[in-house]
């Protein structure tokens, strides 16, 4: 299963306003850390909770401006793009 | 508190709480038993395969010593000891039947019994019968005297009853309330001939503290609190 | 007639009720259940019971039980009855049609845990091996799903790390966020035994619930804190703690990442978290902070209990690492009398968070996206499984709402009645194609459903329960299933429908895969448990009787060690305004239980025939309120109406009710706002207005889409420049 099969129009999925509170209060979370840390944070929680149709329309939006979106969910939101950096460290429960 | 919960048996009543603690050994008609420090006599002599008569005691409650049904005969001690209030102490020696405690213990059922309800008597299957059966009591000696059967039943309760009449005041459910459950919701209120098992200020256990957790049915003897839900067609007194 | 009538057969299981997972004696007459006593070797209940496992047992054969299968082509047609046979061919044919049509992903599930380990596992293996998605998700999502989160970020697993009988080593009891007196009552009574043995009780909470203050048992210090002030608090106890060198520094070097915790410390220990700060924000004296901290620190077995009250916020998971970095920085972990553990509701949530019932991972918690975990799956199953992670259960709704998600089999759940803003709900299920309910009766949620699968109580089926205190038990069979199935057997003929060939001769073959499948599961299965009675998972090799408690050598992290995770507290969106004034906060009662599915079909109703809004007598005044009056209770989700009665329990600002009752319809009101981690709602926070209803309409929920959209901007805007 692929990320082709699942549409990536930013709000079809899910509510966009909602989508962007989501991210933002990720985000949030991981103010208090570094920021190379934060980032990385942000984009493995993504990574592994968000439904890959969410994750596509919140790029999408990004893509189109990313209005109402922190800097720093954008920037991390980014990463994401970066398949190699699909590492098994990160910032929520850990793997086995 | 760790061995009084976790060291409780199902179909077994050894009558007090079990304890952790140093092993004593003693002798429970001429049984060598060893039991942890802090156990009663009760305990050790079911342990022995001798277990002794009892009402008021039960072992998911501390020793209250108040039905003397219990009572043993200890060398070295005078008088007639209840055993659930007998800490076990090394070599003891512990008598559990002789003419004498027979003699004491029908005479105290033959009271109880004077003040229960008469037609309840046969095809009964509660604690208070079985006790009945092992001090080998079927009737007494007492003419009809004053009793409690014409207190009403409190039924105020959607799923148990309270019948006084055949409460035995042994307070298992006063204790149950307080030490199992913790809403200390029930007393014996007066006393002597007048002392009653009292929900709250006296009230309909409906309208008391009680939360309905049936620790107190659970811990009646004599089905004085008892499952409505055992009377299919309603609950009628004989 | 005089002498009660007496039990032929007893049959030793487990109360269908409560996460405490009391053992049980249900004592028969032919068919007929007399009556259910507590068995005293009942490891988590030692004999004792509450009102709802003992008495209330009765809605298993009430009448409104449905024993026939039901299909509908609308919901706005009447419901047909049909064979077993038909509703199956129904079913399978609908959610293929609607696969074909709308994709893959546009179908999914969420179990019950109410029901048993065998069958959660079933439905979570029909949705993935099936269905070939991982949008399959567990009611734990609206309660401890930050606890998953939070525990395994902290100290690796998200699950009790004691047992319940550790309690009786305790000598300080911290109570965040839940009522066990209510809650969990077998285990609420231990509390107090313990308590008035001579240990100190902390409750922070925001209402002086019973737990706070009850015979004999008073808390030393309870901490009121304002709805949505947790983590602030819990940030605040740890700065005393840090600033007074109360932590344990050889705990954390030997057992923890050093490192984490310098940089925890420095967060937690700045100024901007100093009583003096916190507790005007959070409402409480600041030297209350300083003696909850230091009773804790001092312990020397400090244990740690909560509940909703810090999972259910828009900072749940932050609230529960919160608890778990004080646990570790304290060294109050790996021996009896401490710990952190959750109060989970449900008789098997935590059945339900272990085998996978969740859209990122398998059971055992291994996630969708590692390749070997899902190539070991695929093996077992026969199927090429999904990689992705799937919806979680709100987010469902979500996508049903734009058109995405259509079908969806509901197993023992009631949404629209537990779940936040009912209002979006019940339209997203109006988007679906094919609702399938699986459960005991009709409810809410079943009025927007197209089958209706009888389900079956645990009364009527085998399987296992896997408690709060982590603790695998034996549901037995006590009577037949009055729709003539037992549930997992109904998911097996589901799956066989959709072409997907399994089959077992009984539940406990269930249990021996998902043994096999599940690595804290391992050494489970029906012959261990008929031989010891119970085993608390993980049940292994190593441990072959289970482990009662956990983290005495390693945290089960990748390097073994616990580690402390930055806490900032973020204030919730959801702020108190002009127009909103009050923060109402929900909770539960003895009597009723969750949505009162069971409960409101037995004689509980007589405690508890509708829930009621609790306020200070202040607040009623200044709002010309009587005791009793009907009230409209507004926030800017919806309304609903209740009679409120006053109450000293809660503080000025706050009110209070139960949601057990769906003509209260709570959840119209509570907001959207979720934790940020896994959506978990934020039902303890809503700001809300309470007005006095004059006019004598009938009882009715307004939407507030209904609410012109300019009017709806008003409210935010004032909501976001007013202060907590």
């Amino acid at each position: 299963m692929n990320d082709d099969e699942r549409p990536a129009v930013a709000g079809v999925v899910i509510d966009l306003e909602r989508l962007i509170t989501m991210a933002n209060q990720i985000g949030d979370f991981f103010a208090p850390y570094p920021p190379e840390r934060a980032r990385e944070g942000l984009r493995n929680h993504l990574r592994t909770y968000w439904d890959p149709r969410m994750r596509n329309a919140l790029l999408a939006h990004i893509d189109a401006g990313g209005d109402g979106l922190d800097l720093r969910v954008i920037e991390a939101a980014q990463l994401l793009l970066d398949k190699g950096a699909d590492k098994s460290g990160y910032y929520g429960p850990p793997q086995h | 508190m760790w061995n009084e919960v976790r060291g409780l048996r199902d179909g077994i009543d050894c009558g007090t709480p079990p304890r952790d603690g140093k092993p004593v050994t003693l002798t429970v008609d001429g049984v060598e038993v060893t039991v942890p420090e802090g156990s009663s006599v009760m305990l050790a002599a079911a342990e022995a395969d001798r277990a002794v008569p009892k009402l008021c005691a039960t072992d998911m409650l501390e020793a209250f010593g108040s039905c003397r049904v219990c009572l043993v005969e200890i060398e070295g001690q005078r008088g007639y000891p209840a055993s659930c209030t007998t800490l076990v102490a090394p070599g003891m020696v512990v008598r559990t039947q002789s003419d004498r405690l027979a003699k004491l213990r029908k005479g105290v059922m033959e009271l109880y019994l004077s003040d229960f309800p008469e037609s309840e008597i046969p095809d009964g299957w509660s604690e208070f019968h079985r006790t009945l059966e092992e001090v080998g009591i079927n009737g007494h000696r007492y003419g009809k005297g004053r009793n409690h059967f014409d207190l009403p039943v409190d039924d105020s309760n959607p799923y148990f009853l309270f019948d006084p009449a055949k409460c035995i005041v042994c307070s298992r459910c006063v204790r149950a309330c307080a030490e199992v459950q913790g809403t200390f919701a029930l007393t014996i209120q007066g006393r002597s001939f007048e002392s009653k098992v009292a929900a709250g200020q006296d009230e309909p256990f409906m309208e008391s503290e009680c939360v309905s957790c049936g620790a107190c049915v659970q811990a009646c003897p004599s089905h004085a609190l008892v499952e409505k839900s055992l009377f299919p067609g309603g609950y009628e007194r004989a | 007639m005089p002498n009660p009538r007496k039990p032929e057969r007893e049959t030793i299981t487990i109360c269908a009720y409560c996460g405490v997972g009391c053992g049980f004696k249900a004592e028969t007459i032919g068919n007929e259940i007399v009556r259910m006593t507590p068995w005293k070797e009942g490891k988590a209940n030692h004999g004792h019971s509450c009102v709802k496992g003992r008495f209330a047992y009765d809605y298993w054969c009430h009448p409104d039980r449905i024993k026939t299968p039901m299909i509908r082509d609308s919901i706005d047609d009447p419901w047909q009855e049909v064979s077993w046979d038909e509703a199956f061919a129904h079913a399978a044919s609908e959610l293929k049609r609607i696969q074909g049509k709308y994709g893959r992903s546009s179908v999914g599930g969420v179990s019950s845990s109410r029901c048993t380990n065998e069958e959660i596992f079933l439905t979570q293996k029909f949705v993935r091996a099936v269905l070939g998605n991982n949008n399959i998700d567990n009611c734990a999502r609206i309660c401890h799903s930050p606890t998953q989160f939070g525990l395994s970020a902290t100290v690796g697993a998200g699950a009790a790390s004691q047992h319940f009988d550790s309690i009786l080593q305790a000598d300080v009891i911290m109570v965040v966020g839940a009522n066990p007196t209510e809650g969990h009552p077998v285990f609420g009574s231990m509390m107090k035994r313990r308590i008035r043995q001579g240990a100190k009780l902390i409750v922070i909470d925001p209402r002086r619930t019973e737990t706070v203050d009850s015979p004999h048992c008073r808390a030393d210090v309870h901490l009121a804190l304002r709805p949505g002030t947790n983590v602030a608090i819990l940030n605040s106890i740890a700065n005393v703690i840090v600033r007074e060198n109360r932590h344990d520094p050889e705990f954390i070097k030997s057992r923890c990442e050093w490192q984490e915790f310098e940089h925890w410390a420095e967060l937690v220990g700045s100024e901007e978290y100093s009583p003096d700060k916190i507790g005007p924000i959070a409402g409480v004296d600041p030297e209350d902070i300083r003696r909850a901290a230091r009773i804790y620190s001092t312990g020397p077995r400090s244990t740690i209990y909560y509940g909703l009250g810090v999972t259910e916020h828009s900072q749940g998971s932050t609230g529960v690492m919160c608890l778990g970095n004080l646990g570790l920085a304290c060294g109050m972990y790996g021996r009896e009398g401490v710990g952190v553990n959750p109060l989970r509701g449900q008789g098997n949530v935590q059945g339900g968070s272990c085998l996978g019932s969740w859209p990122h991972v398998f059971s055992g918690y291994r996630f969708v996206t590692d390749d070997a975990t899902r190539e070991s799956f695929e093996a077992e199953w026969g199927v090429e499984l999904d990689s992705e992670p799937g919806l979680r259960l709100p987010n469902m709704f979500d996508a049903a709402l734009t058109g995405h998600f259509k079908g969806m089999y509901i197993m023992g759940e009631d949404p629209v009645q537990s779940d936040p803003n009912q209002n979006h709900i019940i339209k997203a299920l109006r988007n679906m194609e094919c609702v399938i309910i699986h459960d005991l009766f009709l409810n809410e949620t079943s009025k927007f459903g197209h089958v209706f699968l009888p389900g079956s109580s645990s009364l009527e089926k085998d399987g296992t329960f896997t408690s709060a205190e982590r603790r695998l038990g034996r549901v037995r069979q006590v009577v037949e299933p009055l729709a003539g199935y037992q549930d997992w057997e109904v998911t097996v003929k589901l799956m066989n429908a959709m072409g997907y060939d399994c089959e077992y001769a009984h539940a406990g073959e269930v249990l021996d895969e998902l043994a096999r499948v599940t690595p804290a599961y391992s050494g489970a299965s029906f012959e261990l448990i008929d031989r010891i009675g119970s085993a608390q998972w993980p049940v292994n090799t190593a441990a072959p009787h289970g482990t009662e408690v956990l983290h005495t050598e390693q945290f089960p992290r990748a390097n073994g060690l616990g580690t402390f995770m930055l806490t900032g507290f973020v204030p919730t969106r959801e702020r108190v305004s002009d127009q909103y004034p009050l923060l109402l906060t929900t909770g539960r009662i003895l009597t009723q239980y969750n949505v009162g599915t069971q409960t409101r079909r037995t004689a509980n109703s007589e405690w508890h025939p509708e829930d009621v809004l609790e306020m200070s007598l202040g607040d009623m005044q200044t709002r010309g309120l009587g005791v009793g009056d009907s009230v409209t209770i507004t926030s800017r989700f919806g309304s609903t109406r209740l009679k409120v009665v006053e109450s000293a329990r809660v503080n000025p600002g706050v009110v209070y009710t139960t949601f057990h009752h769906a003509e209260s319809k709570a959840n119209a009101v509570t907001s959207d706002l979720s934790d940020w981690a896994t959506n978990c709602p934020e039902y303890k926070v809503t700001a809300v207005e309470v007005t006095k209803v004059t006019s004598p309409d009938p009882r009715h929920a307004e939407s507030s889409v209904t609410r012109p959209a300019h009017r709806e901007r008003e409210a935010e805007e004032i909501a976001v420049t007013e202060k907590v």
